[in-house]
């Protein structure tokens, strides 16, 4: 079976998904949503609506579908197209516009094939895109390769808590090194962000809390001595129950704005540019 | 490319029908009542993918969600404009969607339903009154 691809009239980043198949000579059968392609696209719809995701403008595309694989938005076309699914977590479906790729995701993948990832990125980058990729500090051989290669226009780091309760909010084991050498790397970027969501953590007792104010405070402390500098961009954000993926966390209940701000009061000890995201 | 949107002018209104201000309209019948979309709602939409309709038998009460509609650009929610049970539903639009944008208010039908009180009716506008309100909320 051939491999098709859904694009939009006048979409540039199907043209660049296609021109991509094009120099490789990957055989594949365009389908215009828009135009030619209506029917089979309301019909592949139909099918796979749950697999195929929504962005604040509606559905990105393309979308490529390859037998029982189907791939959405640039990024995650090119990285199938070039290694299969050896890729898969590395990409997801982004939400910026215009020249920016967004889900990036540098800790979500193999590390394994960082080689193929690092390919992706830079033929993204040869097409006058700009990359903004996240890590939560995993893979930092990964993300030290994308900052020296200038492949990251902008960096946004998750730094999901403090170093020991990593393997609990992560729910595995965690090289602290790994993080900790991420961090570390900030300051060789050309823009890095930092982030901490407040989420429900399950505790060592098997109890679910949400992450403390202290706790916070010692995540933004713990970012200040690992990278030397109080005076980062450091966003708060809060989770939903409702957005969680997991069913028990769903029943938690959801914090308050002003629950929030206790939180930035004790993380600007130490981050001195705290905010709470607005959302 | 981008679908341009119809001017207020350019917006069919029927006249024999009632409408609600969250762009169902309904149409009264010898055995029941005709539910659908409004041809301004449609047009915001655009190109329709999908459409989920309910089952025959569901009740719903009047401001009650009874399915959803899907374009490229966006999700919405369908809003049971009076309150009833569905007696039928138009099967065709599962099957070619854009029939809700071609002919929203014949062929692009969405349910039949038996009316739980036909007083809801007198809660609606006239089409020269859902005129009147979208060219007020829309400018």
């Amino acid at each position: 079976m051939s491999l098709v691809i859904f694009t939009a009239t006048g979409c540039t980043r199907c043209k660049i998904v296609k021109h991509y198949m094009d120099q490789r000579q990957i055989k594949y059968v365009e389908r215009d949503m828009k135009a030619e392609g209506k029917e089979e696209f309301q019909n592949f719809y139909k099918m796979n609506r749950s697999a195929v995701f929504r962005g604040p403008e509606g559905i990105e595309f393309p979308i490529i579908v390859d037998g029982s694989n189907i791939r959405q938005s640039i990024g995650a076309a090119i990285a199938y197209l070039h290694a299969g699914e050896k890729l898969d977590g590395f990409f997801g479906v982004g939400t910026l516009h215009q020249e920016w790729v967004d889900g990036i995701h540098l800790s979500q993948g193999d590390p394994a094939y960082g080689d193929e990832l690092i390919q992706v990125l830079q033929y993204l980058k040869s097409n006058q895109l700009k990359l903004q990729v996240d890590t939560d500090g995993r893979n930092s051989e990964i993300l030290e390769r994308v900052i020296d290669e200038g492949l990251a226009n902008v960096l946004i780091m998750n730094v999901l808590g403090p170093l020991e309760l990593y393997p609990q909010i992560l729910e595995q084991d965690v090289d602290g090194q790994d993080i900790r050498k991420s961090l570390g790397l900030l300051c060789r970027c050309q823009e890095a962000r930092l982030q901490t969501t407040i989420r429900a953590v399950k505790r060592k007792d098997g109890s679910l809390s949400y992450l403390t104010p202290a706790e916070l405070a010692a995540t933004a402390e713990f970012i200040q001595t690992t990278t030397g500098s109080n005076k980062w961009r450091y966003l708060i954000k809060h989770l939903p129950p409702g957005e969680s993926a997991d069913n028990v966390r769903q029943g938690i209940k959801a914090l308050q704005w002003s629950e929030l701000f206790p939180y930035r009061a004790k993380a600007r000890d130490y981050q001195v540019y705290t905010e709470i995201e607005r959302t | 490319m981008t679908q341009s949107k119809k001017r207020i002018e350019e917006i069919i209104f029927e006249e024999r029908i009632s409408y609600d201000s969250r762009h169902a309209w309904v149409k009264i019948e010898d055995h029941g009542a005709i539910i659908g979309i409004s041809d301004y709602a449609q047009d915001q939409l655009g190109d329709l993918v999908f459409v989920e309709l309910p089952s025959i038998g569901d009740v719903f009460g009047r401001g009650e969600v009874f399915g959803q509609v899907e374009s490229v650009k966006s999700v919405s929610s369908l809003i049971m404009p009076i309150g009833g049970t569905v007696t039928a539903i138009n099967e065709e639009l599962e099957d070619d969607p854009e029939l809700l944008n071609r002919s929203p208010y014949s062929q692009g039908w969405i349910i039949k339903v038996e009316p739980k009180s036909l007083e809801e009716l007198e809660e609606l506008l006239t089409s020269r009154q859902y005129a009147d309100y979208l060219k007020t909320t829309e400018g």
